[in-house]
């Protein structure tokens, strides 16, 4: 055989073994099927601008289809990243660069470039907007993938607000279409550079979307994500058994167990940064037994934390001892309080109620008012310490909160994301919207730890923050509420669970039924 | 005539503006809502720029004057949480409500007027007992608890009809029966009292004495005098049904204008509840005043009272 001739069979051998293995290779699967959500909440049209996410994880709920971040929690990261391919901090803490993924597109086939980041961040009007705004100096295009946010001071928190659900000022939005329709319209036709294009919306009623196969990170294996709102529980469970749904959210107690005893269902509970606890609002007034630490202390021993949970969460919510959520950066550990009476009666007696006291009101929300605060009013009633349950229409209740108008012992509970520090300004230190009283030498250490770069040495401070609220019994955490949800049959990944600290399904693009 | 009819109109101009003062001041006293839009726990600034906003940082005359004058355009506002047009949330729902309240209506006379019917012409025997027990449990059983037990059984146990949502007319028919059951034993208890006091009176007994058969006597004459009440009440019962089923509305997800109500009630949506009471409060003022006008047109008695 000569030369050429053998090259040209060597050629051909190639071709063919290359043609082979691409036949054999299987060919990208299409998006098929449809998921439907029963959902408790009426979903809300700023819920598909991030520009307007409020503090609160619901938004998220649509966030995680329609749109991406730069950064973003994501199933083993709560730092992912996602439109950015890598950030860095300068050495002074003053400046974060981003590093864009190339190639990005959103639904209406615009490229996403620095100036989408900076618009979306210019634009942003939700939570803790003038907070982000007031500490970013400015926002510099460096090329088209890579854009630079300079601050005025250093601020170690700044990915916290930024790249968590504290805000929703990294949720990216395509410039040159928002300029174009305006915010009314793009929240009646929203486009985003997420797994999931809009479709249809029907105001409380139901939410369409479908799969974007132009999705950087993968293309969705269901074509069809649809979103019910159903209010009622037991219609929400109706709807699961029948098929009609394939998961509802939030279903509680005894419709729970339901979920648990009929066969093909399955009960998947999330968690999200969510504690309920005791505020002593009285503890600083000498004046009433609430000043006394060892009352405080009797409350805290007082309730049987593992009995709510069983009784209301069936076992799935988590204990709590401190008014911080322990899936949250900076969280410290309290000692847990044991369930004892006995010692809670003990204690009453040595501050000097040996038959009780009549300790007012307990005030709480209507909604986890009653679900915790009636048992929790049960074991303090049932050592002595007698109160009554004054249950308040939420807004009433985040009001009289707010304006220091709630007496003797409130029951608060709060979702806002954040880390530690975040809690306890609300709480605990002077000026904190929801802190009835302080100490100097708590405030004097939250100043110095708001300043400090170095996360390990803010670390120590946090912690010495926090187990000085727990020696002075400022709290009685009570519960962290599990989010029980239904399951059906037909989904193979559900999404539920995979990311830490996220309520409700998602990645949407990971999503499965079975059989597809 | 002329008169009555414009006296009429001015009491239906007069009691529509006082609604809407009332309304507007009553929505305002439930709190502020915009705590319901941020955070727990949301700084003031938040708060004051959601206020901003939504108008709600200026004083509550201005507020009146401005939600007034955009009446008067036909303009009802902007959700605040829906960030849209009453005008097109409430149109949307319009016609799911109607349907559900044409359904339940239907149902309600269908059932209530035959067995008022027979109740009064078969008194204190066992039909009458019978209207008697549906009635009461009609009038006494919540509509929430209907609604879930038939949930239960028709959708969950036998699988026969779905369990909530719109759509097809199937999805309609539990949420009409839930509805529609308290207003049959209304029709019923009103139709039962009505033919009584017509079959008890003379030209009833004249036309007996005729000898005219018992079905004309009670089909053509007792009937049609009894029937003038029950439709007046039917009239006002409809435009309940299609503005204040929230409670059938919302155990069924029906995305009709009752839950609309619900969802403003419960987001301090202000325009919303405003709008949906106004226009409600409308309707109602329109069908009385009709009913007004027909019964003058009737009884010329009426329309000569001072």
């Amino acid at each position: 055989m000569t030369r050429s001739r053998a090259c040209g069979f060597t050629l051909a051998v190639a071709l063919a073994v290359a043609l082979a293995i691409a036949a054999a290779a299987p060919a990208a699967a299409q998006p098929s099927g449809q998921m439907t959500w029963a959902v408790h909440v009426s979903l809300a049209p700023t819920w598909f601008d991030p520009a307007e996410t409020a503090g609160i994880i619901t938004p998220f709920m649509v966030l995680y289809a329609l749109h991406d971040a730069l950064v973003k929690p994501m199933p083993g990261n709560a730092v992912a990243p996602s439109l950015a391919e890598s950030w860095t901090m300068s050495k002074d803490g003053l400046t974060y660069e981003f590093v864009l993924r190339k190639g990005v597109k959103f639904h209406n086939g615009d490229v996403m470039t620095a100036e989408d980041v900076k618009f979306s961040f210019e634009r942003y009007r939700g939570a803790s907007a003038a907070d982000l705004k007031a500490k970013v100096a400015r926002v510099d295009v460096v090329d088209p993938y890579r854009v630079r946010f300079t601050l005025k001071r250093p601020w170690p928190d700044f990915l916290t607000f930024y790249a968590t659900p504290a805000t929703g000022a990294a949720w990216i939005v395509p410039r040159k279409y928002v300029e174009k329709v305006g915010d009314d319209g793009f929240k009646k036709a929203p486009v985003g550079a997420g797994p999931y294009r809009f479709v249809s919306f029907k105001p409380g009623v139901e939410l369409v979307l479908e799969a974007f196969d132009g999705y950087w990170r993968k293309t969705p294996s269901v074509k069809t994500l649809a979103f019910r709102v159903i209010p009622d529980e037991s219609t929400r469970l109706a709807a699961l058994k029948r098929g009609e749904v394939d998961i509802a959210y939030s279903i509680t107690g005894p419709l729970a167990e339901e979920v648990k005893r009929t066969p093909g269902l399955t009960l998947a509970p999330t968690f999200f940064p969510f504690t309920v606890w005791l505020l002593f609002t009285e503890q600083w007034d000498a004046k009433s037994p609430w000043a006394d630490k060892r009352v405080r202390l009797a409350t805290n021993y007082a309730i049987d934390r593992q009995g709510i949970n069983q009784a209301v969460y069936l076992g799935y919510a988590k204990l709590a001892y401190s008014f911080v959520p322990q899936g949250m950066e900076y969280f410290w550990a309290p000692p847990p309080y044991p369930y004892d009476p006995k010692r809670a009666k003990q204690l009453l007696s040595e501050a000097g109620y040996p038959n009780g006291f009549d300790a007012g009101e307990l005030s709480g929300d209507m909604i986890y008012g009653t679900a915790i605060g009636e048992p929790v009013v049960n074991y303090l009633q049932a050592v002595g310490i007698r109160i009554k349950l004054r249950p308040l229409e939420r807004v009433a209740f985040f009001q009289q909160l707010a304006d220091k108008k709630l007496r003797h012992v409130v029951q608060n509970g709060s979702g806002a994301p954040g880390n530690a520090p975040t809690r306890i300004e609300v709480n605990a230190v002077t000026g904190g919207r929801y802190a009835y009283g302080a100490y100097p030498d708590i405030d004097g250490l939250f100043s110095e730890q708001a300043n400090e770069m170095n996360p390990r040495v803010r670390r120590q401070i946090l912690d010495k923050i926090q187990q000085m609220i727990h020696e002075r019994a400022m709290f009685a955490g009570v519960i962290e509420p599990a989010f029980l949800n239904g399951v059906g049959a037909r989904p193979a990944v559900h999404g539920l669970g995979l990311i830490k600290n996220h309520a409700y399904s998602a990645p949407y693009e990971d999503l499965k039924l079975k059989g597809k | 005539m002329k008169r009555f009819i414009v006296k009429r109109l001015g009491y239906a101009v007069l009691s529509l503006l006082l609604l809407s003062l009332i309304i507007f001041l009553l929505v305002r006293l439930t709190g502020d809502p915009s705590v319901l839009l941020v955070e727990p726990g949301a700084s003031k600034e938040d708060l004051a720029a959601v206020r901003l906003q939504l108008g709600l940082d200026r004083p509550i005359w201005v507020q009146y004057g401005q939600f007034m004058s955009s009446l008067a355009r036909g303009d009802l506002g902007h959700s605040f949480y829906y960030r849209t047009p009453v005008l097109e949330l409430y149109l949307s729902r319009l016609p799911h409500s109607l349907m559900l309240a044409a359904a339940a209506m239907a149902f309600s006379l269908l059932v209530g007027i035959p067995s008022g019917i027979l109740a009064a012409v078969r008194v204190n025997q066992w039909w009458d007992s019978a209207g008697k027990i549906f009635s009461l449990l009609g009038l006494s059983l919540p509509s929430f608890w209907v609604g879930l037990v038939m949930i239960l059984f028709f959708s969950v146990y036998l699988g026969w009809l779905p369990s909530s949502g719109s759509g097809t007319a199937l999805h309609v028919i539990m949420p009409a029966f839930a509805l529609g059951w308290y207003f049959a034993a209304a029709h019923m208890r009103l139709t039962r009292s009505a033919m009584l006091e017509v079959l008890g009176s003379e030209y009833v007994k004249l036309a007996r004495l005729k000898g005219l058969p018992e079905a004309l006597v009670i089909g053509k004459h007792a009937f049609k005098n009894a029937l003038i009440p029950v439709l007046t009440l039917a009239g006002i019962n409809l435009v309940i049904m299609v503005n204040v089923a929230v409670v059938v509305e919302t155990v069924f997800a029906w995305p009709g204008v009752g839950r609309l109500l619900y969802e403003g009630i419960s987001f301090r949506d202000f325009p919303v509840v405003q709008a949906t009471v106004l226009i409600g409060g409308a309707m109602i003022v329109i069908v009385n005043f009709f009913v007004d006008v027909l019964y003058a047109v009737i009884d010329p008695r009426i329309r000569y009272e001072r």
